[in-house]
């Protein structure tokens, strides 16, 4: 969305090797007013010829009306008045037009005629309300509208892109927002599934939408492979590095596993612009084991990444020897990969960070991470103060401990409570204000209620204090397998 | 004397017996010819050829996994709920007599009427749960989804009937429960043949259909009118040692059999539209899994709902307390049976309804207050909804919902003298089944309340008549009159408290304590009275009636409380109480509005209660022998005690509060309160890093009070007109926070600093490790382990390190002057160490025996050890808060509300038909298309139509849909099929409610009535779910070329615009001939033809035609089949949507017929083929066999050649006449002469060969004798000679 004022181009003036040009300032009327015309264009992708084709000619009439005004002004009125009702006669014929040819899409729609191929096309999806969408496409009048609230609708548009992301995965879901966009009607359908791509919105990153397609994804009725393509690191949300060295090893213990479930970071996208891809596959599972997973065990090795992309590949190497410092007191056995991508693999926007990554004797995963911040926005970030920032915080993952690290706390309770009617037990950090309304949420949903117990700490030094999760799974099984 | 008389045992020489001790007798002594085949004959046994060697074991190994099943996690519960025994068969084939016949062989007690399920103890470990399945296929499915066990009555003499046969196949579909045949008739066989081969035959049949070695049973005959006593008592033992195979629908689903129905409508809402939909609460053990709140049920027969709130109540029918050797005494063998009106003890949420009357002592009372009931009887029959009534206004009422009629009383009348007989004679004891008289008593005084001042006077008589009421209405009826009017004001109100009432026994239980407490003062006094008045035997059984009524008016009045009207009887109750103090707390307490009261009064209330009630109890057990006293005196005890527990428990976690904090459950009012700071709480605490672990569950779900409280709290009233909804700041805030799972840290520790770096020390592997993984600590216990030993064979003592000697030593040392204590701790330990180096020995031996532990072990091992984790998880923790965390749990007797029932539910409640709530999972309520593997059942006579409405049978559910026949192709495609195939497998797609892949269903065409022939349609198995569905029909569009190229051709006529052409470019098309060719593209000029290139050229009489496949939409058509909604007598005649045949036969339209569907006969035109033309080119080149030769034309015959034809004379035709006669007849002649010939020849043939095989005998006879006499010679000479060597050797 361009609707953002330019960025300022002091992006970490401190640092000397940022040769990244920042975006060029533009004339902000006509470009914005351009640029929603094409942005309507794109987003209603409905819009096809015969319509395009009457703007044309209504822009023509238009103009002749133009010319004509010019040309003989005498009979100007008259010219005038015939030109008028040529342009509504005009704009009557797109209506028309346009009346035929959602007919026809939905006639299309209806009778999918195809040869000797089963059609795939059959699925009602829903669509999100074109109101909406209409909204976006007067722009000029809401201008400063639009302007005025940038955070809010910035605050909408990533819930949008998820919603659509939803809509992708799912089938016969029925999704309505209303046009001022206050309210939302959605009524689920079946997971679906399948090879798909997603364009996520780059107000969040990626982790945002993974963390719920890591939830869901075990239950589609085919093995879900995504693209997403948006922000894959940033300082609000897990980063799908974090993911990827937590949330996986955590799925695996529910048993998920296969050589199809994978994470894979193809290209790396800092914000604001992103511009980062990644590729997630996951097989399907009829039902979830039960996990009693009460002993995190004892930290075994420490691993991380540092990345920079469109900045010095210096800097990771920066991150690593701070992060080091700090956590080679623990344990000798750390190591940090640093990252470095290049081209077209290295986003829209520079930016570095580093996560890391804590492993157990029992297969848990602690992890911290800390990204720099995004270019135009704050203070710059010197890539030792991440280092020790990161391992500090690290340290701290670990003294609130637990088998599950506190990003991935209300995942690991989710599936225990799509389990099998068996007792799950889990031992966890403190509970994090998500997972606390979380576990409400389960409640009021599943009718689950989770046994906590604290669990004192008896003079080890093994930091602060956990708490014991036990509940009956509810039954759930995956009702989209198909069966043969 | 005896002993000349008795036989002397003879030892058994011979026979199989005698062969046996003999071969064991051999065996013993290692002289056994057959010790072991392999050792005596070793070579016999060695590997001839791997590869054989190798397909053995592979078989064998084969074999071995083939009996394998996947291990599942063993779900039962503890005290698992009756097994649900469904008698099953035609009709008149002895159902009922069979389970009155069962019930009297458990319970000694004599049923009349059999109407919905009974409950009964059988034995120590086990309950049953009988009821008969009547031959209404409604019935039948229902039942077989919930039968653990079926005893299916044959008719001997009859034979099998189609119904035995529908259930089976019924049972089939719905997972197998244990099937057990009974054959009855059997006394109508004269012949004792004809009786051994129907047995044998029906059981050979039997077994074909359930497996091989099913148990079929022989009930010979009747005796009274009854069965045999010792079949029935065997039938009983097999029924209570059968074990059960967990099903899969059953053990992953609650269910509910229900045993007792009631109506909990608001009367107004029945008053002012009597078909307004329902609520309801049914009764019945929960079966299957664990069952939560707010879930949703189906009601096979009724329809869809959701729970709006269950409870459990106190077992009607429990198992004997602890576990004897002795078999159950009188007082265990319980029935339970409210539908039949049977079981003397009701319990409801929150009242115990006790069924009295039917004893001699109140015989003549009685009778005196008869008129009286028989006038509230003839009430109750004309208002159908009194009892709701009385439901709502929570009087104790008796369980039987069917309004009685008078006639039905005079029926039960003339029965009950033999049945009180029985009882009278057995143990004298009051308590007895079927009463009528009582619940008529407590029937009436409900009424009273529920009907207004009309019914004053009859309440006071009452009152009068009553025997238990009597104080308590003494006291009341004043202000009861007083507060009849506020009540019928405000009944909206306590019906809403009715709702919330759950949560107030479940947790706070001040308020019903105090009542509890308070009834019991009422109580005693009231039995004290009693006591002085008469000292009857029954006084104790009244002293419990009046207890329990007593509470019940005074839970009645307490709710009144609530309202501001009550105020007199704060007053009364006042003076009431014993306890002053107590007695003004309670009434703060009950002017708070609220159930809630300080802590302090909550414990003396508390201890007040309990004595009251040990008093009670200790009073009932020195009054009375009653069972019945006992028991429930027992029970409430326990009651009380748990509560008490529930009360401890909350003190504590209520003083462990956040100090600052003041009582949150002193200020009643505002329990919103604490809801507010929640949050702000919650920041403190995880500022404090989490050091208030007991309130961490308070912080997470709120109080330990269920939401329904919470509730309370929301919807708080003004003036009981307008709702309070405070909007919670907080949550907002919270809402449109950043949601973001990432637990940012907060405030950073210093982690330069020693102390906070080492307080994770411990969590590195660098770290300290724990006593039992420490690798060091480990190695020295192996030591230990290995400490001592003897080398056997050496002889040499190898010593550990002798720390234990010293020990012993030490002791030995210190034995005089340390105290015995301490001795006993050394020893305990000693022997810890003993069983852990035992145990490890054990694990080391375990470890190197049964090493080879299988896949299929661990797992099975893994599936027990999860079972145990489930017993034992929750097993410390008491119901309330057990049902919390699990949901209620299969076992428990449940009491379930369900609203928006309709209203013939109801009214049309037939208890011959079993009332089933089955629990739905998750996204089982939705609906969506479902596919099947389906196949049309074998024995059903005609084919299925697609789009022909039928009757599924699925899950729970049992609905009317139209479904859609399909069968895949190669390629994966779902193809239209107009028809279900006869013999095969076919796909069906419908849209209906869904229900998990691997579900079996049947089909059936109608419910409604009985047809003659087989009645299931089809079977199958839910393979798919979803949105859409994909199935396709093939459609050919044909058009016409109107202009040909070479291989180009302009086609038109099959599409109408370009765009439609434009869709299908590329597309395969053909010609009717078999050309085929491509769409290319549009063409301009007429609308929707196109260029198209064939692989020849066409014909402008060719056809063209394209293959597509339509995509075929499935009618949206869902009918659940609400057979239970239909009046009584009818409920057999369900009939949904008709299908298209149906209706034409009824309404006379004969189908019109498309002509051109027709078949007629195909009329050819001879076709004319033109000579074949070479040309002469190709002629030149042929090689000369196949040049066309130029034969040259012959000329006609020639007039010489040409014979003419010859005209004989009359004369000469004479003679050729005769003469083709003679030749005639010589030809005859010569015909019989060689078939004489012939058969001569065979005569001849056959003879001779006679002969010869004569001669042949003749001749081998005569060479045996030869070679016999030569043999014998030869012998001789041998013998001879061997004799003379003999000799020669002498």
């Amino acid at each position: 969305m361009a609707l953002w004022p330019p960025r300022s181009r002091d992006f970490r003036a401190g640092e000397g090797q940022d040769s990244v040009p920042a975006c060029a300032p533009r004339p902000p009327e006509p470009l914005i007013y351009d640029y929603g015309i094409e942005l309507a264009c794109q987003k209603q992708k409905e819009f096809v010829k015969n319509s395009v084709e009457c703007k044309w000619s209504l822009a023509e009439a238009q103009q002749k009306l133009g010319s004509l005004a010019l040309h003989n002004s005498e009979s100007l009125d008259q010219e005038h008045a015939k030109a008028q009702t040529d342009a509504s006669e005009l704009r009557e014929r797109e209506e028309e037009w346009r009346q035929k040819e959602e007919a026809l899409i939905q006639r299309e729609t209806h009778n999918l005629w195809n040869p000797d191929s089963v059609s795939k096309d059959v699925f009602n999806k829903s669509f999100i309300n074109q109101n909406k969408i209409q909204e976006t496409e007067d722009e000029d009048k809401s201008k400063s509208f639009m302007q005025k609230h940038e955070q809010k609708v910035r605050h909408f548009d990533f819930e949008a892109s998820f919603i659509r992301l939803i809509d992708k995965v799912t089938n016969g879901s029925r999704i309505e927002i209303n046009q001022t966009g206050t309210t939302l009607y959605y009524q689920p359908g079946l997971l679906y599934g399948g090879v798909l791509e997603h364009d996520c919105s780059p107000h969040r990153s990626i982790g945002y939408y993974l963390e719920s397609l890591l939830c869901l994804a075990p239950f589609m009725k085919h093995p879900l492979k995504i693209v997403l393509r948006g922000v894959t690191n940033d300082q609000v949300d897990p980063s799908v590095d974090v993911l990827k060295a937590t949330a996986l090893p955590l799925l695996k213990k529910f048993g998920i596993d296969g050589d199809s479930f994978e994470l894979k970071i193809t290209r790396r996208g800092m914000p604001p612009k992103g511009g980062g891809e990644v590729i997630f596959a996951c097989p399907i599972r009829k039902a979830l084991r039960p996990i009693q997973f009460t002993d995190p065990g004892k930290i075994k090795r420490i691993r991380g990444t540092a990345y920079s992309v469109r900045v010095s590949p210096q800097i990771a190497n920066r991150i690593v020897d701070s992060a080091r410092s700090i956590l080679n007191k623990f344990i000798p056995d750390i190591y940090i990969y640093t990252d470095h991508m290049k081209g077209a693999s290295s986003g829209k926007s520079p930016g570095f960070g580093l996560s890391l990554t804590a492993e157990t004797t029992n297969g848990t995963f602690l992890s911290a991470e800390l990204a720099s911040n995004p270019q135009g926005q704050g203070t710059a970030v010197l890539p030792e103060d991440l280092g020790l920032n990161c391992a500090k915080l690290l340290l701290e993952e670990i003294y609130r401990g637990g088998c599950v690290d506190s990003t991935n706390q209300s995942l690991v309770l989710l599936l225990m409570t799509l389990g099998q009617q068996d007792v799950s037990k889990v031992l966890l950090g403190p509970l994090s204000p998500y997972t606390i309304e979380f576990l409400r949420h389960l409640r009021s949903f599943f009718q689950i209620m989770f046994k906590i117990e604290t669990q004192p700490t008896h003079e080890e030094l093994k930091g602060g204090e956990k708490v014991l999760m036990t509940c009956v799974g509810m039954g759930f099984s995956n009702l989209s397998k198909t069966i043969k | 004397m005896e002993e000349k008389d008795r036989k002397k045992h003879h030892k058994k020489h011979s026979g199989p017996k005698a062969d046996k001790k003999r071969k064991r007798h051999l065996n013993d002594l290692g002289l056994g010819e057959d010790e072991d085949a392999r050792k005596r004959n070793p070579k016999a046994f060695a590997v001839q050829s791997a590869v054989r060697m190798a397909r053995t074991f592979h078989r064998t190994q084969d074999l071995k996994t083939k009996k394998h099943h996947i291990p599942v996690v063993d779900r039962t519960p503890l005290e698992p709920p009756p097994v649900v025994v469904v008698v099953v068969g035609p009709p008149k084939v002895g159902k009922s007599t069979l389970i009155k016949c069962l019930i009297r062989n458990f319970t000694r007690q004599k049923l009349i009427e059999i109407r919905g399920p009974i409950t009964i103890v059988s034995g120590k470990r086990r309950r049953l749960t009988i009821i008969e399945c009547g031959c209404d296929i409604n019935t039948m499915i229902d039942l077989a989804k919930v039968a653990d066990l079926v005893l299916m009555l044959i008719d001997a003499s009859f034979g099998f009937e189609m119904e035995t046969f529908e259930f089976l196949n019924i049972c089939q579909v719905h997972g197998f429960p244990k099937i057990m045949g009974v054959l009855t008739h059997l006394d109508s066989f004269k012949n004792n043949k004809q009786l051994k081969k129907t047995k044998k035959r029906l059981k050979h049949r039997f077994w074909t259909e359930v497996y091989q070695g099913a148990k079929l049973f022989y009930l010979s005959g009747m005796v009274h009118g009854e069965y045999q006593k010792q079949e029935i008592h065997n039938l009983g033992r097999f029924i209570s040692v059968m074990k059960f195979r967990p099903l899969t629908w059953q053990t992953s689903h609650p269910y509910v059999l229900a045993d007792r129905m009631e109506d909990l409508t608001n009367p107004e809402d029945i008053r002012v539209n009597p078909k307004c939909d329902r609520k309801v609460s049914l009764y019945g053990y929960l079966r299957g899994a664990y069952l939560k709140n707010r879930s949703q049920i189906h009601m096979p027969g009724v329809g869809d709902f959701t729970v709006s709130d269950v409870s459990f109540l106190p077992d009607p029918c429990a198992l004997p307390e602890q576990q004897k050797k002795r078999s159950l005494n009188e007082k265990e063998k319980l029935i339970y049976a409210p539908l039949s009106g049977v079981g003397g003890v009701v319990y409801d949420k929150d009242a115990v309804y006790i069924d009295l009357g039917g004893s001699h002592a109140h015989q003549d009372e009685e009778e005196e207050v008869r008129p009286n009931h028989e006038l509230v009887q003839s009430l109750i029959s004309t208002h159908s909804t009194i009892d709701v009534k009385m439901a709502s206004s929570k009087v104790s009422l008796f369980m039987d919902s069917k309004p009685l009629g008078s006639e039905e009383l005079e029926n039960q009348e003339s029965v009950m003298p033999k049945e009180e007989k029985q009882i009278d004679v057995k143990t004298g004891r009051v308590r007895r089944k079927a009463l009528f008289e009582g619940e008529d008593d407590d029937g009436a005084t409900d009424e009273e309340d529920g009907q207004g001042e009309e019914m004053s006077d009859d309440e006071t008589e009452e009152s009068d008549g009553g025997d238990g009421d009597e104080e308590e209405s003494g006291e009341v009826p004043g202000e009861e009159l007083g507060l009849r009017s506020a009540k019928q004001l405000k009944r909206e109100e306590t019906n809403e408290e009715m709702a919330v009432e759950l949560p107030a026994f479940a947790d706070s239980d001040d308020d019903l304590e105090l009542s509890s407490g308070e009834e019991g003062e009422t109580g005693l006094d009231g039995s004290k009275k009693e006591a002085e008045d008469d000292e009857d035997e029954e006084e104790s059984d009244e002293n419990e009636s009046s207890y329990c009524d007593s509470e019940s008016s005074n839970r009645r009045i307490s709710k009144f409380t609530h309202c501001e009207t009550g105020r007199e009887y704060k007053r009364q109750r006042e003076n009431h109480n014993l306890d002053g103090s107590s007695g003004k707390k309670v009434v703060s307490a009950t002017d708070s509005g609220n159930c809630t009261a300080d802590e302090t009064s909550e414990s003396e209330a508390e201890g007040s209660s309990l004595e009251e009630e040990e008093s009670s109890d200790s009073d009932s057990e020195v009054e009375g022998s009653d069972r019945k006293g006992i028991q429930s005196a027992s029970e409430k005890n326990v009651d009380g005690v748990e509560e008490e527990d529930g009360d401890v428990e909350n003190l504590l976690k209520e003083e462990e509060e956040y100090g600052e904090e003041n009582d949150f459950s002193s200020d009643t009012a505002g329990a919103l309160k604490w809801k507010e700071d929640l949050t702000q709480k919650a920041a403190e605490a995880f500022l404090r890093q989490q050091q208030s672990a007991p309130n961490l569950r308070k912080l997470v779900y709120g109080t330990v009070v269920e939401d329904a409280d919470e509730e309370d709290d929301a919807d708080e009233e003004l003036g009981g007109l307008f709702h309070v909804s405070r909007p919670d700041k907080e949550s907002k805030q919270k809402a449109n926070a950043l949601d973001c799972s990432k637990f940012p840290v907060e405030t950073l520790q210093d982690w330069d600093l020693d102390e906070v770096m080492n307080s994770i020390q411990d969590c590195f592997v660098t770290g300290k490790w724990e006593a039992d993984k420490d690798a060091a600590k480990l190695l020295e216990e192996d030591d230990e382990l290995y400490g001592d030993f003897e080398d056997l064979e050496t002889g040499v003592v190898h010593r550990g390190k002798p720390s234990v000697e010293g020990d012993e030593a030490g002791s030995e040392g210190e034995e005089e002057d340390k105290e015995g204590k301490e001795l006993k701790a050394v020893e305990e330990e000693e022997e810890k160490k003993r069983k852990d180096k035992k145990r490890k020995l054990k694990e080391m031996f375990d470890a190197e025996y049964d090493g080879d532990a299988t896949y299929f072990d661990d797992l099975k091992g893994e599936m027990q050890k999860q079972a145990q984790l489930n017993r034992a998880e929750f097993e410390d923790q008491d119901d309330e808060s057990r049902v919390q965390y699990e949901g209620f749990r299969p076992g428990m007797y449940v009491r379930i509300e369900v609203e928006n029932i309709p209203c013939e539910f109801v009214l049309n409640f037939d208890p011959h038909y079993p009332v089933i709530l089955g629990g739905l999972g998750n996204s089982e309520g939705n609906v969506g298309y479902v596919q099947l593997r389906l196949k049309k059942h074998r024995w059903y006579k005609k084919i299925l139509k697609t789009r022909d409405p039928i009757i599924f049978s699925l899950g729970w559910r049992r609905f009317q849909t139209i479904p859609v026949y399909y069968i895949e192709d190669h390629n994966g495609r779902h193809r239209l099929l107009k028809y279900s195939p006869q013999h095969l497998h076919c796909g069906a797609a419908f849209w209906g409610p869904i229900t998990p892949q691997g579900t079996g269903f049947l089909a059936i065409q109608s419910v409604s009535g009985t047809m003659p022939d087989f009645r299931i349609a089809a079977t199958g198995v839910v393979l798919d779910l979803d949105k859409s569905v994909t199935v396709v029909k093939k459609l050919k569009l044909t058009g016409f070329p109107f202009k040909i190229y070479k291989n180009t051709s302009f086609i038109k006529g099959m599409f109408n615009s370009p765009l439609e052409v434009a869709k299908f470019e590329g597309a395969a098309i053909r010609t009717v001939s078999g050309i085929r060719g491509q769409i290319k593209k549009a063409l301009r000029k007429p609308e929707g033809a196109f260029r198209a290139t064939f692989e020849d050229k066409l014909l402008m009489s060719d056809i063209v035609f394209m293959r597509t496949w339509y995509p075929v939409s499935i009618p949206t058509f869902y009918n659940p089949v609400t057979s239970l909604l239909k009046p009584a007598g009818e409920k057999d005649t369900w009939t949904g949507m008709k299908t298209t045949g149906q209706l034409r036969h009824e309404l006379g339209i004969r189908l019109k017929q498309n002509k051109d569907s027709l078949y007629k006969p195909i009329v050819r035109e001879r076709k004319h083929f033109n000579k074949l033309h070479i040309p002469k080119a190709l002629q030149k080149a042929l090689p000369f066999k196949n040049k066309p030769k130029n034969h040259e034309k012959k000329a006609k015959p020639t007039k010489d050649q040409w014979r003419p034809a010859v005209i004989r004379e009359p004369h000469e035709k004479k003679i050729s006449a005769l003469l083709t006669a003679l030749g005639t007849v010589h030809s005859y002649k010569i015909k019989k002469a060689k078939l004489k010939h012939r058969q001569q020849l065979k005569d001849y043939l056959k003879r001779k060969q006679k002969e010869e095989e004569e001669k042949f005998k003749r001749q081998k006879e005569a060479k045996k004798k030869l070679f016999r006499i030569m043999g014998q010679k030869e012998k001789k000479r041998q013998k001879s000679s061997l004799k003379g060597a003999g000799e020669r050797e002498k």
